[in-house]
């Protein structure tokens, strides 16, 4: 096929020759007169042109009389020279303080910051230098109206979810990323180092990428070398360490003994505790916890370039540990990245990247009722960490679940480490002027290898999680192999020096797959060093089920895609992008789609009007417009397969049977969003000013949603469907602020803020609602995704106060449980006289009003300053954290409850006996609103002087403190925190809070 | 020239569209087989055929709610909060609105659906042990239907093909009449066509067929049928009581499938798995959860106090019935006994110092991965004592013979060291009745019992005549079947 392909490309290919004129030469520099290796020298219209050598030199040979040579440099307003002799060129380009020229990758291709028609925000290096991410996720935490990103995790390694204007659908809400076009789920792997820039497609421009695009698209470039650039070795490093941000205020021993007392008084049981007086402070299990820990990371990046080549190299270390558990939790990270490109010919080129990676993390239990700080704070600070005899204290009769925190860390061992291989080819080829024909394969190769060891562990009488009998070890080791290939042709030419026109034809193949396999290993000896499958007694093949053979997936994409590309004096801009896709995912009738999109530009500050009062630099109005897809559900959901679980017992032996997994659905199709932006970018004052502003809609239609289904079908998982539409509507508006006072002072300022409503409207299911989350046990779940709300809304009881008095409870209306005085008193919405979960109303929703940013840096002379704040309001978070049992801790505002007719109307009565008080409600709800202070940095560079003698070209050091401070109300770990699920995130369980770090760094470069 | 590209252009369209043939790349062929194109080796027959047997498990759930739903015991657990769907139960104020029943529902649909599956494909291959699997299979879909109609009434039939997506809104409820023809059946069939024993343990036997064909014969008041089919079993089946000595050891899971066991659902304790797909566990979800609370000591493993026995039932056992001490654990007395031995006494709702000793943990076992959802003890669903019973019972009210309902009633007695018992008539049926209550406490027929013999009212608190009989069809299941079927009276 391939072949034919290019066959045809060479019928296309004609000879071609050229008048012969002269040769030209010169000198590049800049403003200050110093020269500039690498910048492109074209003669226009023409494929010809030459790069400058370190010394800023150039030569072209053979061009005609009154050809233009255009000058171009990222930074530097490109500047256009007419040729009438020979004679030595001395070329100053200015620096562009509005970089309108600098190159965006919009996917398949590259445009310029002023032609580009749709919401496209871009992360440069200097912002991920200045915020020092150990992950690439909070490079963009603020950064970039429209995309929010919340932290499932603070633990080292952990993950974040990052949304890309809302959330579009109730399924996989992850955004597409590539990097250098290598498909890439999980960010942890990449050196935030590696990156050169980060474009984010927020619009319809992300229909380029068709049925992945629908949740927007990230697009990930790494730092390469450049021509005629001399070898430069670079080195960064920071360490330094890192607390917790927060504790959460509980009650001391003394405390504590008051309120257990008081629960088994009003539960008619006999108070435990005698003297109140000798119980004193007792244990603070969170200061046993938390600890201070190290992090520091290491990166060396070799760079360069020859005439027709350039190379990069980086390498990387990060080793970091956790502020719960220290080392137990250590989160390392080796990366190895080489890009390499070549200029076969002139117009022949090729490009190429290998990446290495390998990260090791160590995980102890968290954001669960098992995790290291849900028991931290619940449990009693009247136990001792140990006990006499030196062993660790049991947390009797603090129910099933609560156990002794640090008896929990002390046999943990549960590690996994990726290692992952990916690489890049491309080769380019010009021909006929115009046309470019180019090609390009992209791979991964991963392997996941996790190790879990159990060792004989006895928390106390009835915990869940003792393992008394016999030690075990889960090892699993899953491989995750993808490529993807794209050929396209690209068609770029300028008529009349007015109309200019670009074509991209193009196809694509994409196929990931994997295997899964894994082992349980039973009757291990009780100890770590012995702890291998060799010496398990009995193992258990986690693939049983299918007869021991591996779990497999195999899925694959494949695409074709056209863009044309048309401007009119670079003041009327128009784009228009279909890309038809196939799925495995869906079913014969339903595996192609079509994605068409549309953009539309008018850069109103090129009008003469406008030009005349010189006010704007530019100003510019765009438009979009376009229908994108999500595929991101399950393999195989439209054919019923024998993949479910029956296995039975004959024999005393396990018999593994055959049943029928989920159920199908033939008729399943991909998500479709609709999508509308209409936006204007401005920059006046002399570029000091820039506004970028854009209106938004998607509408996401044809949900893949779960539904419930009649139990008549049976167990295995219900069908996805099509039903249901979500709405997101916003603003975003982003205003900078950037001046170069003199030499000595600059100074940047930046905000943004994004505004987001979010609307069901409709779910077609039986019932109408999809629930999610959990809260507490046993109860319903919270979270909803119903028409009228916002997606994953909490439902539960309005509360209306305390019940002050037996004789407002016989006038009232309540539930099952009958409450007594200090009860919290619920509203019978829909007034059947009963409180059940029909009187459910909305409780508040995850998804913030508005996120924010701010951005400060100025450097004077040799110190250089930056400060970064972002901020959420009017999102809600549930407390989770909390266990119910009478001899659990609580937190401090226990002390407030109710203890008598008119002493609060808002804290219920502690009772270790029957109460209505914890039914999901109001109560349990919080405002989430919070203001973070993420990073302020003082960096001091040495001046050229006093490198001079040295073969240093630049030495910074700095000092950082990230995360420094959180304004909120809200009284769990971290407000920032969710496990980002669209139904059911917002619901704390202990979350492990994102550490504070005070880190000292340096920056090298020879 | 412009023309000259634009053609250009065109022609390479029209090849890139050639690559259409290359639309075969995105047909991928899934790793598991297709459901419809299953049933080509006897095997495959067999492996239907344990997925049948798998929702067996899943009537824990059956047998420790039938039980909490009785005078037997209380619900108990952590507080008034835990496991709303059986606390309302237990309380006789349970709604439509339930969790638990919702479970029981879908959990034997889906063994109904599985059995169908086999029965849909009976002839496409014919294989010498067809009929056996086929025996099994209608054994079981009767297992599953009779359930249903003891829980729910009338409730839609499908026979010899799968309940598929989109049949759940075409489907009927039918009437328990022609349900129970349906069990009747396929209980013949089952009976006919299976041997007393099996050569692996849990398979389904013909005494297992017979003694379910007497109770569902005896829940219709079909006296003669049931007293026929009974006592064929007794008199044919190679069943017999343990005697005095060996019951004490009855429950314990060394004795496991015994010879007074007729029916018994296997159990293990080597797979395990989580509290979000109780369906899946291949160990004995209810065991834990009728356990003692925080209990350390020997002999036991810990719970969470559900399911905890009343006074009353303990005061209805007859001085010296050797059975109290075997079927309910006074955890006081056991701990002045053993005194190692400590549970939490605070901490559960409704403690009330018993607990369900025929099924709470014992130690010894493996428990993988998780204590509380991982233990072995299998349901005893049908003991040669409530075969004697149920034979006692169908005689005696069917008024077809005293004397042989006495024997059978004595033989249980004698076992657990009581005297006979000479009433004949209406207090001989009494007095069996008495006996079901303490032979089979804590084994879940309490409620059905009741509830068929029309003595629930009086004996169960809140419960109401013409609506407590039958529970509610879970709401969201109406509501996912179309919204058509008529609720149960009273819900």
């Amino acid at each position: 096929m391939k072949q034919t392909f290019l066959k045809i490309l060479t019928l296309l290919f004609v000879a071609y020759s050229s008048a012969q004129s002269l040769d030209v030469s010169g000198t590049v520099s800049d403003n200050t007169g110093f020269p500039i290796p690498g910048v492109n020298v074209l003669v226009k219209d023409t494929s010809k042109g030459a790069v400058t050598d370190f010394d800023g030199n150039f030569t072209i040979t053979n061009i005609e009389i009154g050809s233009t040579l255009t000058f171009s440099y990222i930074g530097y307003v490109t500047k256009e020279f007419v040729v009438t002799d020979n004679s030595k060129l001395t070329i100053q380009l200015e620096e562009d303080l509005a970089q309108l020229d600098e190159v965006v990758v919009i996917g398949y291709g590259t445009q310029t910051k002023k032609e580009i028609t749709g919401a496209v925000s871009v992360v440069g290096a200097e912002t991920i230098e200045a915020l020092k991410p150990t992950r690439i996720e909070q490079a963009l935490q603020g950064q970039v109206a429209g995309v929010n990103i919340t932290s499932q995790s603070g633990s080292p390694g952990g993950g974040a979810t990052i949304s890309i204007r809302g959330v579009s659908t109730n399924g996989d809400s992850r955004p597409l990323i590539l990097v250098d076009g290598n498909v890439i789920e999980d960010l942890s792997v990449l050196n935030p180092n590696d990156i050169e820039s980060m474009n984010i497609l927020k619009d319809a421009t992300a229909g380029i990428y068709g049925v992945r695009a629908a949740n927007g698209v990230i697009l990930i470039k790494t730092k390469s070398g450049r021509k005629e650039m001399p070898l430069t070795l670079e080195y960064n490093a920071f360490g330094g360490f890192q607390e917790t941000t927060r504790r959460i205020p509980v009650l001391n021993a003394a405390q504590y003994g008051l309120i257990v007392n008081e629960a088994f008084a009003a539960a008619g049981d006999t108070p435990p505790f005698g003297d109140l007086s000798t119980l004193g402070v007792g244990t603070d299990w969170q200061d046993k916890v938390f600890e201070t820990a190290p992090i520091q990371s290491h990166s060396i990046m070799i760079k360069g370039g020859g005439e027709k080549s350039t190379y990069a190299y980086s390498g990387s270390f990060l080793t970091q540990d956790g502020i719960v558990g220290g080392d137990d939790s250590n989160f390392n990270r080796f990366t190895n990245n080489i890009n390499y490109t070549l200029d076969f010919l002139e117009n022949f080129k090729l490009t190429s990247g290998l990446t290495l990676m390998r990260t090791n993390r160590r995980n102890l239990p968290e954001n669960s009722n098992a995790s290291i700080l849900f028991n931290a704070l619940n449990n009693a600070p009247t136990l001792d960490v140990r006990d006499e005899n030196g062993d660790f204290t049991k947390s009797i009769g603090l129910g099933a679940e609560v156990v002794n925190p640090l008896a929990q860390m002390a046999d943990a061992s549960d590690r996994t480490r990726v290692f992952r291989l990916s690489g890049n080819a491309g080769l380019s080829y010009n021909f006929l002027d115009h046309f470019t024909v180019q090609s390009n394969i992209q791979f991964n190769y991963s392997e996941v290898d996790v190790k879990r060891y159990n060792p004989i562990v006895d928390f106390g009488p009835g915990k869940v999680f003792n393992v008394l009998d016999e030690a075990n070890l889960f090892e699993g080791l899953d491989y995750f192999r993808d490529y993807t290939f794209d050929a396209f042709l690209k068609y770029e030419n300028e008529f009349n020096d007015v109309h200019k026109l670009n074509v991209l034809l193009g196809t694509s193949v994409f196929k990931t797959a994997g295997e899964f396999t894994g082992v349980n290993g039973f009757g291990l000896p009780n100890s770590i060093e012995l702890a291998t499958l060799e010496n398990a007694e009995r193992l258990v093949n986690i693939n049983q089920n299918r007869g021991g053979i591996n779990a497999t997936f195999d899925s694959r994409l494949l695409s074709y895609f056209a863009r044309v590309q048309y401007d009119y004096k670079g003041k009327y801009l128009l784009s228009a992008v279909v890309r038809r896709d196939g799925s495995t995912k869906f079913g014969p009738e339903n595996q192609f789609g079509f994605f068409p999109s549309g953009s539309v530009g008018w850069v109103a500050s090129d009008e003469d009007f406008l030009k005349e009062s010189n006010f704007f630099d530019l100003l510019k109005f765009r438009a979009s417009y376009g229908v994108l897809g999500n595929d991101r559900i399950g393999d195989f959901r439209f054919v019923s397969l024998l993949n479910g679980e029956g296995t039975y017992i004959f024999n005393d032996q396990e018999f593994i049977g055959t049943a029928t997994g989920g159920i199908a659905n033939p008729e399943i199709r991909w998500e479709k969003q609709k999508t509308l932006d209409i936006g204007v970018d401005m920059r006046f004052l002399n570029n000091t000013v820039d506004i970028t502003a854009d209106y938004f809609k998607k509408t996401t239609e044809d949900l893949l949603v779960i539904p419930e289904v009649s139990g008549l079908l049976g167990v295995g998982g219900a069908p996805v469907v099509n039903g249901g539409v979500v709405e997101n509507e916003g603003v975003e508006f982003a205003i900078g602020y950037t001046d170069n006072f003199s030499d000595d002072f600059k100074f940047s300022v930046r905000y943004n803020v994004t505004y987001i409503r979010n609307e069901v409207i409709s779910v077609n299911t039986d019932t109408g609602i999809l629930e999610g989350g959990s809260f507490g046990i046993g109860q319903p779940q919270p979270s909803r995704m119903e028409a009228g709300f916002p997606i994953g809304y909490f439902s539960g009881l309005q509360t209306d106060g305390i019940y002050q008095n037996q004789a407002e409870i016989n006038g009232s209306v309540f539930g099952n449980v009958i409450p007594q005085p200090g009860d919290i008193r619920y509203i019978d919405q829909n007034g059947d006289g009963v409180i059940d979960t029909d009187d459910n109303v909305e409780l508040g929703s995850p998804i913030p009003d508005a996120t924010m940013g701010l951005n400060i840096s100025f450097d004077y002379k040799n110190f250089d300053f930056a400060a970064y704040a972002f901020a959420s309001v009017g999102n809600e978070i549930v407390r989770n954290y909390e266990n119910t049992n009478p001899l659990t801790n609580s937190t401090i505002y226990t002390l407030n409850r109710w203890t008598g007719e008119g002493s609060t109307n808002v804290y219920p009565r502690v009772t270790g006996g029957t109460s209505p008080n914890n039914l999901f409600s109001d109560y349990f709800v919080e405002d989430g609103s919070f203001v973070r202070l993420q990073n302020v940095q003082l960096g001091y560079s040495f001046s050229d002087k006093a490198l001079e003698n040295s073969k240093i070209s630049k030495l910074r050091l700095y000092v950082a403190g990230t995360n420094l401070f959180t304004l909120t109300e809200y009284k769990g770990f971290d407000p920032t925190a969710s496990t980002g699920a669209p139904i059911g995130g917002g619901i704390d369980q202990g979350f492990y809070p994102t550490a504070k770090q005070f880190l000292l760094g340096i920056n090298l470069k020879f | 020239m412009k023309d000259i590209k634009i053609k250009n252009i065109l022609s390479l369209v029209a090849f890139l569209a050639m690559f259409s043939c290359a639309d075969d790349f995105i047909i991928v062929a899934p790793d598991d087989e297709n459901s419809e194109d299953f049933f080509n080796t006897e095997e495959d027959y067999q492996k239907a055929l344990v997925s049948a047997y798998d929702m067996l498990q899943a009537t824990a759930r059956n047998y420790q709610l039938g039980e909490i739903a009785s005078d037997n015991t209380l619900c108990g657990g952590q507080n008034a909060l835990d496991t709303p769907g059986y606390q309302e139960i237990d309380d006789m104020i349970h709604t439509p609105v339930n969790a638990q029943l919702r479970e029981i529902w879908t959990w034997m649909y889906t063994g109904v659906n599985r059995t169908n599956y086999i029965m849909e494909f009976q002839d496409k291959l014919d294989f010498p042990s067809k009929t056996s699997v086929l025996a099994q299979t209608r054994f079981l879909r009767a297992y599953y239907y009779f359930q249903l109609v003891k829980w729910f009434g009338d409730v839609p039939l499908a026979v010899d093909a799968r309940i598929q997506f989109g049949d759940q809104f075409n489907i009927e409820r039918t009437p328990k009449a022609e349900v129970y023809t349906q069990i009747e059946q396929d209980l013949m069939f089952a009976a006919s066509n299976l041997p007393y024993t099996q050569p692996q343990t849990g398979r389904i036997t013909k005494g297992a067929a017979e003694a379910l064909l007497g109770k569902v014969y005896l829940y219709q008041d079909k006296f003669t049928e049931s007293a026929t089919v009974l006592e064929s079993l007794i008199n044919n089946g190679p069943h017999r009581l343990l005697s005095s000595t060996e019951a004490p050891l009855m429950w314990e899971n060394e004795n496991e499938n015994n010879i007074e066991s007729v029916f018994e659902i296997q159990y293990s304790d080597i797979d395990g798995g989580s509290y979000d797909c109780f369906y899946c566990l291949e160990g004995n979800f209810a065991i834990g959860f009728n356990g003692v609370r925080g209990y350390v000591g020997p002999v036991f493993d810990f719970g969470f106090s559900f399911n905890v026995p009343v006074q009353e039932v303990v005061d209805a056992f007859e001085p010296g019935d050797i059975r109290l001490e075997y079927s309910i654990l006074d955890i006081e007395q056991w701990i002045a006994d053993n005194p190692t031995a400590t549970y939490d006494e605070t901490a559960g709702f409704e403690q009330t110092g018993y607990f369900n000793r025929k099924y709470i943990a014992r130690q010894g076992d493996l428990n993988l991965p998780d204590a509380a959802l991982t233990n072995p003890n299998n349901t005893r669903a049908i003991r040669y004592a409530d075969v004697l019973l149920m034979a006692a019972e169908a005689l005696n009210r069917g008024g077809i013979s005293d004397t042989r309902a006495q024997d059978y009633l004595n033989e249980v007695r004698n076992r657990a060291m009581l005297d006979d018992v000479t009433t004949t008539g209406p207090n001989l049926t009494n007095d069996i009745y008495k006996e079901r209550r303490v032979e089979l406490v804590g084994e879940g027929h309490r409620f059905f019992d009741l509830v068929r013999t029309g003595r629930a009212a009086t004996e169960i608190d809140g419960f109401q005549t013409g609506k407590h009989e039958l529970f509610p069809i879970p709401i969201q299941e109406i509501q996912l079947a179309g919204n058509v079927w008529e609720q149960n009276p009273g819900y």
